[in-house]
């Protein structure tokens, strides 16, 4: 049905993108569209403040409390602690690194990938799946799967290359934390592809056409048409990442248990073993806290930064 | 859907994803070879590529060992049930914080989005004593409601939204549409590849989801597939066989539901709604 | 703590239940504002009565033989015995979440160290009145192997009744030390040079584990006690635990005779070199055997005492059950706790699963003395040693614990010398306890 109105929208002679910062309502801030959004929050908001606000609220009453049931009020005593614990350190720097790499990984390739399978290839069908059946499964068999295939002396992967007569691998020990990167994005790279192709579908091939027509070739029109309007979609996949990423839990609970010796100790991981092996729920939830801080910071970056970025056609 | 420029390209394109999708694949294959494995290949020290003979009781014994079926028709419930509510919730919230401007917009968001930057198990406590008050615990509904619609489902949504020509929200208010009609009307058939996406995602997450079913669920029969496969791990080892053979059943429906919804947001722009 | 200040487990309810009284007050009200442990108690004060009896039990141990325990149970008491079985991690995880709210289960199983913990926090009932009353008709404490009534006590009142007894013994492959001509070691120095000796042609002469568990043995033969209490010191003497870790990790770097532990979280790896036959000798306990047998039946498998160096010694290890503070009913807990520590049920389940128990008489039984590998674990128990039992007692084994973790694999994977590595670790676990 969208036929006949649409046809009227598609600027034909646009080779780009307009820029333009006014919303529908840019002009005044009509009373009746306000009360209808909200109207459409209010069971949301409802929603999240009973299962996650309180919870929130929860957390931050519990950071300030210590004890084996976070009954014992402490002040600010956790927050000291956060900050003269070397281990605490060392976590935060491993997962800044994991959450980093993570990110930018997955957008290169995912979106060299998604690239590569929007074109007309015989096959594109099967290579896609191919591409995301890791992530249809979960972290811990993912885990367990490598694990299993990667250990030194034990894995296939090791008695693979040795029948080969090619040198073995003990990446665990010497680069562990790369491996537990290069595991996650062996996970992850499919669905960023998946999240990029679903946005690539929404250029309107007109775009290319023009530019096509105008002389532009493939690497211009990568720059001025393809990454202009894939900024919605890369900005929610680099905000997930970095959400996820600074997150990332899993991936050191069954392969490496966060060694060796604290290398691969995410900080998520080593939260919740506070929380639950060392059962310091008060302790726990000021470092839960601090790390919502700094993916506050960080996301709120991004959606400025991706913000300056957006186009409207 | 461009064509290749041409055949050097191409091949280069082809050889590249031919040994991506190698990677990708091959561990899967080895999994699926574990499953079929006797206990001892599995435990063998020095590893086994493919079974002597095919050990396809794997799969009988966990039936046998567990009440298997109730783990697979919990896991759909659940799954299934989050899904449907995400497809019906999240893209209506993402509409609101594409289309509309009203005051507090931004703020509204963040705190939207700052709902994903705790970890589950922060908010396990407290879901958990609700779920209990409610007499709720041991039930589907408890594995359910906490997670009606996400930030997330709202944050894609709204992406892809956002790029929507503001004129056809326009044109068809001129026309006198309601605001709800417009949004089932106008936004979501715009935004059907979106759907397919959210809808796989949030299936392929719920569905191997393993902490909230792990504390909420206390008998036996409650559990879902991802906390029925704990049952396969000895003290000190795991049944490998077995827990590859779970892993395996647990592929089938997110590779099925893969493959219906590739269909909508791979297929050709001609087909799409933006022509 | 002078004022009184609510408790998190009240804010908890009241946050609870307040938002749900909020938003759907009508219809939940009558459940939103009804604590569930303070009700229960007198609802299921008798005899159980058609009610669900909960027990959290490891994954691994559903042995037919409590099957049955569980079926007479049933039958005495008209409940339904509902056995959650987990993974340990999970378990806790899951106890830890009851605890929080206030519910609880009404038996547990726990691996060692809970017991103690829990009766610290005030999670776990003291079973000491049911002791006064039944011990001497159920054999307890003479017949339980003395040192596993301390470490399930606390302010000497009994929390917890070991149900599995293990300890860690030297396993060999018999073929390969007689075919290099080697005597079964005794001591550090025959080890050493019985590893050196066995190693080569794809074979170590020894396998270490990742779990830093598995280093204790060592620490322990050296006269290391992870924590003084008098002193308060951990590690003691320090120069003897770094003596102890350096010995480990210099059969791996310096020697070359053991391959380098590889991080994670499963305990089989060295298991798995010995079975196939790719190791010679490793330490570990008795779950070992059946995976063993499984995967190498002709494996001519040794089981030698634990080794002497400053003094000969072993970790003890194994599981208790014990009954939360908060359980709906602790005397049908207790009855259960009865049945399942009987000595016809630990012969049953030693002759299901070879596991080893914590009775007097079931060494005694010809099940364990006709089966030389039993007996020879079961020689252990004389020198096992639970090594965190004064730790736990500070409250903060479980930090204390996560960093020795880090020491021992800094030592053993990375090679770092084990003076520095054991400084960083008495800085930082100095810090904890004072804290």
């Amino acid at each position: 049905m969208s036929a006949p109105t649409t046809t009227a929208t598609a600027p034909p002679g646009a080779a780009r993108p307009v820029r333009r910062r006014r919303g529908p309502f840019a002009k005044s801030l009509n009373r009746r569209y306000v009360i209808t959004a909200y109207l459409f929050l209010l069971p949301a908001f409802a929603f999240f403040g009973l299962m996650f606000y309180l919870p929130i609220a929860n957390m931050v009453s519990s950071s300030f409390r210590t004890g084996a049931q976070a009954d014992v009020y402490a002040g600010m005593d956790n927050y000291t602690r956060a900050f003269e614990d070397a281990a605490v350190r060392n976590s935060f720097t491993v997962t800044v690194i994991f959450g980093v790499a993570t990110t930018i990984g997955a957008i290169v390739i995912g979106l060299t990938l998604a690239l590569l399978l929007n074109q007309k290839l015989r096959g594109r069908v099967v290579f896609r799946a191919a591409l995301l059946v890791p992530y249809l499964t979960s972290v811990a068999i993912v885990g367990l799967l490598w694990r299993n295939i990667l250990d030194p002396q034990l894995g296939i992967l090791n008695r693979l290359l040795s029948d080969l007569g090619l040198p073995t691998q003990t990446w665990l020990n010497t680069h562990p934390l790369a491996t537990v990167i290069g595991v996650t994005l062996w996970m992850t790279v499919g669905y960023t592809m998946v999240l990029f192709l679903a946005g690539l579908q929404g250029i309107p091939e007109e775009y290319y056409e023009a530019a096509t027509v105008d002389g532009a070739g493939p690497w211009q029109r990568f720059w001025r048409i393809t990454l202009p309007l894939l900024a919605p979609t890369t900005l929610f996949v680099s905000v997930m990442a970095v959400i996820n990423g600074l997150q990332a839990f899993g991936q050191a609970y069954i392969i490496t248990g966060g060694g060796p010796a604290g290398r691969t100790d995410l900080y998520i991981f080593h939260v919740f073993n506070v929380a639950f092996t060392s059962r310091d729920f008060g302790y726990a939830s000021a470092l839960s806290f601090l790390l919502f801080l700094v993916i506050v910071i960080f996301t709120v970056v991004q959606l400025r930064v991706g913000r300056r970025g957006e186009v409207q056609y | 859907m461009r064509s290749a420029p041409n055949p050097l390209a191409r091949t280069a394109s082809y050889t590249f994803l031919i040994l991506v999708c190698a990677v990708t694949v091959v561990p899967l294959l080895y999994m699926g070879a574990l499953s079929l494995q006797t206990e001892a290949e599995t435990l063998a020290a020095n590893p086994v590529l493919w079974p002597e003979s095919p050990q396809w009781g794997n799969y009988a014994e966990l039936f046998e060992r567990a009440p298997f079926g109730n783990f697979i028709v919990n896991s759909l419930i659940v799954a299934g049930g989050i899904t449907l509510a995400h497809l019906v919730f999240d893209p209506l919230v993402g509409y609101v914080f594409a289309k509309f401007r009203f005051p507090l917009r931004n703020t509204l968001f963040i705190a939207l989005l700052a709902t994903m930057m705790i970890p589950l198990f922060v908010r396990m406590i407290p879901l958990y004593v609700m779920m209990s008050n409610l007499g709720w615990l041991d039930t589907h509904q408890a594995l359910i409601v906490p997670f009606l619609m996400d930030a997330f489902g709202i944050f894609l949504m709204r992406q892809f939204i956002q790029p929507i020509p503001d004129d056809l929200i326009h044109a068809a208010r001129i026309d006198g549409a309601s605001e709800l009609r417009i949004y089932a009307r106008v936004i979501l058939p715009q935004v059907k590849p979106a759907l397919a996406v959210l809808g796989l995602f949030t299936f392929v997450h719920q569905w191997n989801e393993f902490l909230w079913p792990l504390v909420a669920t206390s008998s036996e029969e409650m559990r879902t597939i991802p906390v029925g496969l704990a049952l396969f791990k000895q003290e000190y080892f795991t049944l490998w066989h077995l827990t590859a053979a779970g892993s395996v059943i647990l592929f089938v429906p997110t590779v099925l539901i893969f493959l219906f919804s590739q269909r909508y947001f791979v297929r050709g722009i001609t087909l799409s709604g933006l022509k | 703590m002078a004022t009184p200040r609510p408790t998190r487990r009240q804010l908890l309810h009241w946050t609870g239940a307040g938002a749900v009284a909020g938003l759907a007050a009508p219809w939940l009200s009558g459940c939103a504002g009804a604590p569930e442990s303070e009700t229960s108690d007198d609802a299921t004060g008798g005899g159980g009565g058609g009610g669900e009896f909960t027990v959290y039990w490891n994954a691994g141990h559903a042995y037919a033989a409590y099957d049955e325990v569980i079926a007479a149970f049933e039958e005495e008491h008209d409940v339904t015995v509902n056995m959650q079985k987990y993974q340990w991690p999970d378990l806790r995880t899951r106890l830890l979440s009851d605890f929080a709210s206030g519910s609880a289960p009404d038996v547990v199983e726990e691996p060692g160290g809970w017991v103690q913990e829990f009766a610290i926090s005030g999670d776990a009932l003291s079973l000491q009145e049911y002791i006064d009353a039944d011990g001497a008709d159920m054999g307890f404490p003479d017949d339980w192997q003395p040192r596993t009534i301390s470490r399930n006590s606390f302010e000497d009142q009994v929390y917890g009744i070991q149900l599995h007894l293990t300890c860690t013994m030297l396993l060999y492959n018999r073929a390969m030390l007689d075919a290099a001509g080697v005597e079964v070691p005794a001591t550090w120095d025959d080890f050493l040079d019985a590893a050196i000796r066995l190693t080569g042609d794809g074979v170590h002469g020894a396998a270490l584990n990742q779990d830093a568990g598995y280093a204790w043995p060592w620490l322990l033969q050296n006269g290391v006690k992870y924590y003084d209490t008098d002193s308060g010191e951990l590690l003691v003497p320090n120069d003897k635990a770094i003596e102890a870790l350096q010995f480990q990790a210099d059969l791996v770097h310096k020697h070359g005779a053991a391959p380098v532990p590889t991080p994670g979280t499963d305990y089989s790896g060295p298991q798995k070199l010995l079975s196939a036959g790719r190791a010679a000798m490793i330490l570990t306990g008795p779950w070992d055997l059946g995976p063993i047998q499984e995967t190498s039946p002709d494996l001519d498998l040794g089981i030698a005492p634990a080794l002497t160096h400053e003094t000969q010694a072993t970790v003890q290890a194994g599981t208790s059950v014990f009954i939360p503070a908060n359980a709906k009913n602790p005397d049908l807990s207790w009855d259960f706790i009865k049945r399942i520590t009987t000595l016809d049920v630990e012969r049953a389940a030693t002759e299901e699963v070879g596991m080893l128990m914590p009775r007097l008489s079931w060494v005694e039984e010809p099940v364990v003395q006709q089966d030389e590998r039993l007996a020879a674990f079961a020689q252990g128990f004389d020198y096992a040693i639970d090594t965190t039992e004064e730790l736990r007692l500070t409250g903060k084994s479980g930090e204390v614990t996560e960093l020795f973790k880090v020491l021992y694999q800094d030592v053993v994977m990375s090679n770092t010398p084990a003076e520095q590595a054991v400084e960083t670790f008495l800085s930082e676990a100095g810090r904890v306890l004072e804290g």
